[in-house]
């Protein structure tokens, strides 16, 4: 109270006061306003903390896997819980919990690269339809609601079944010639065919909600004032257009990351992803159903651990959707 | 007095699928160094759209399809770009309808402040935001510097107008123009904008061009005033000659609908019969011809155009585009 009365009698002397309102604390800003509701939302920050774990798990996984995630032990196979393997060993007699660790990489990495190159295309897709306009934006308004017609299990089936042995024959032959093994590391192919093929599928969401937020903002007052005010059109961009449209587009940066990992868990369950002995959760819960009746473990790990990450996903997005909504503001 | 803007002939346009929508038809006027001129006419007559042609800040639809527009004395249709870009906001200065979706809601009020004296002045971000300050000192804001550090959401919607008039000066332009700067506000605080713009005017020596639908609001502010209808310029006079010898029908007709204080209390507030035309042909007629009660033939046959009003002077400056001396309704 004491500070506001100082500076009510201090206005006349505007350059002090304009010199320490530069160090001033910054009032809340909306980004701010946003992060304190996303706190304020229980679900979303147990989602938060598990994503986090889950990125720093797959970030550092070859320094805290307990074993070897491909060392067969086969006199330690199908073993219960314990203290050397907390989530015990598989049939082959592999440590579990260090495979889903790998696994957890797997999916971080295949999932923010499949959000990252979708929402490259899609910014540089959306961008172009909202400022070119006409015929060009009707064709990409066209390509989008075609490519999010077509069903992505079909997709990735598909291209599994056309272009991964052609591709893996080159390899083959590649090697032969060369003798160079990174023609043998045939996991890259199964990476890049998969989110490759996925990245294809999920960019039209972000082409679609970065085109409208686009040609939404464009036509605001502020923008206009702004011009008025003679600001240049790479200043209307990066400080009104970028700022302004952020919110929807974490949101969907959330909804994709979650929506990419849980497709790459069921297309490597149904053999069409990363493929064994490459751990990911989807082929180990694959293997794990063969054998559930006897040694459920190898089953529940991954499972498990799957269900979790998605719940945390879905609890992070419905908060980041109800800190950016701007319907729900004031 | 020198002549600092001056408009000849705008037309501007907007597409609209295959048609056409003729939003001004050839207007011209002229502004002096140090005047204020008001702009009257009621929604959809252009007004708007002729000042946003101006600054060419026309909305992608619009295009100007023939006229000169003269700054100092330089078409600025004819510049580039960069030059009219240097011209906004240094030498024009806006003051827009609507203040609460004026100002960028992610930006705090100091940062979208700067933004025109850093570019125009060159100005340091410390030097700008002191100048801020004084602006919006200027503006009646109290706590100015506090307010720098504010977002758009955290005022009122009169603060939020005069950090818009304060952003508008801050480049002391040459010429303010506001598009109805009062609409959105309530009634008290349009007294206070209103007060504000005349204290500014009396204070920096810019030409001011205020649009507005209220012939009330400007009354006791401007100099001159011209009435435009239909995209139209149909009157033009001094403040007096205006509210005291109306000449065209239309100008007749909006001063007769301002309710008075005074008078007989059971008289009802008249109106101008019919609706405004529409905009998507040019009309070969007067275009006020339906709605008038002064109509001859020869308004249904051609579109009069703006000439010095019969028994005034040219220096008095009172035109009017109308076939009929409406003094007695005689055709001239």
């Amino acid at each position: 109270m004491k500070e506001k009365i100082k500076t009510v009698n201090t206005t006349t002397n505007i350059e002090e006061d304009v010199i320490k309102s530069l160090d001033a604390t910054p009032s809340e800003s909306l980004a701010k306003d946003a992060f304190l509701r996303l706190i304020a939302n229980k679900g979303a920050v147990v989602g938060l903390i598990i994503i986090t774990l889950l990125i720093f798990i797959a970030l550092f996984g070859p320094y805290i896997t307990p074993h070897d995630f491909l060392s067969q032990n086969l006199e330690m196979r199908n073993q219960g819980l314990s203290w050397e393997h907390p989530f015990g060993t598989d049939d082959l007699g592999r440590d579990v919990l260090s495979r889903v660790i790998y696994g957890a990489r797997t999916a971080v990495i295949l999932s923010i690269s499949i959000t990252v190159i979708s929402f490259i295309i899609g910014t540089a897709v959306g961008a172009i339809g909202a400022y070119v306009g006409g015929k060009i934006d009707a064709f990409i308004v066209w390509l989008i609601d075609l490519t999010m017609s077509i069903p992505s299990l079909l997709l990735v089936v598909v291209i599994n079944a056309s272009l991964k042995p052609p591709l893996m024959r080159w390899m083959e032959t590649q090697y032969l010639e060369t003798k160079n093994t990174i023609f043998r590391e045939t996991i890259w192919v199964d990476f890049v065919l998969v989110f490759g093929s996925l990245a294809l599928i999920k960019w039209p969401k972000a082409a679609r909600i970065i085109r409208g937020q686009i040609l939404s903002i464009r036509n605001k007052n502020y923008v206009t004032a702004a011009r008025a005010a003679g600001v240049s059109t790479f200043g209307i961009l990066t400080r009104y257009i970028i700022p302004n449209a952020m919110g929807p587009v974490i949101v969907l940066f959330s909804a994709i990351l979650g929506e990419a990992m849980v497709l790459e868990s069921a297309f490597s369950f149904l053999g069409v992803g990363v493929r064994p002995p490459m751990p990911s959760w989807g082929n180990m819960i694959s293997d794990g159903l063969r054998v559930w009746h006897l040694h459920p473990h190898i089953l529940a790990a991954p499972a498990g651990v799957l269900a979790v990450v998605t719940m945390a996903f879905s609890f992070l997005g419905d908060g980041l959707n109800d800190a950016f909504n701007p319907r729900q503001w004031d | 007095m020198k002549t600092i803007l001056e408009v000849r002939n705008l037309e501007t346009t907007f597409k609209q699928r295959k048609t056409t929508i003729h939003a001004v038809n050839g207007v011209s006027f002229s502004l002096r160094k140090g005047e204020m001129l008001g702009v009257v006419g009621e929604s959809g007559c252009g007004k708007s759209v002729s000042m946003l042609s101006i600054v060419n800040l026309l909305p992608p639809a619009a295009t100007i399809k023939s006229g000169e527009i003269l700054f100092d004395g330089r078409d600025i249709r004819k510049m580039s770009r960069r030059e009219v870009q240097h011209l906004r906001g240094k030498k024009i200065g806006m003051i827009f309808q609507d203040p609460m979706t004026s100002l960028n809601p992610v930006m705090k009020i100091g940062k979208q402040m700067i933004e025109a004296l850093r570019y125009h002045n060159k100005l340091s971000k410390e030097d700008a935001l002191k100048r801020s300050a004084e602006l919006l000192d200027l503006v009646g804001i109290s706590n100015p510097t506090e307010r720098l550090n504010e977002f758009p959401h955290q005022l009122s919607g009169g603060m939020r107008q005069r950090v818009m008039i304060a952003m508008a000066l801050t480049c002391d332009p040459e010429i303010l123009i506001a598009d109805e700067p009062t609409t959105a506000l309530d009634v008290t605080i349009q007294a206070q904008i209103i007060e504000l713009i005349k204290d500014i005017r009396s204070k920096l020596d810019s030409s001011i061009i205020l649009i507005t639908h209220d012939l009330g609001v400007i009354a006791g502010m401007v100099d001159r005033i011209v009435v435009m209808y239909s995209g139209y310029i149909v009157e033009e006079a001094s403040v007096d000659d205006l509210y005291q010898k109306p000449r065209h029908p239309y100008t007749m007709g909006l001063l007769k609908s301002i309710p008075k204080l005074r008078g007989s209390a059971v008289s009802r507030l008249s109106s101008i019969d019919g609706s405004p035309p529409d905009l998507l042909e040019k009309p070969q007629f007067c275009p006020f011809a339906p709605r008038c009660s002064f109509s001859v033939e020869r308004c249904w046959k051609e579109n009069p155009a703006l000439l010095t009003a019969a028994g005034e002077s040219e220096e008095s400056g009172h035109k009017t585009a109308c076939w009929v001396d409406t003094r007695n309704g005689v055709e001239k």
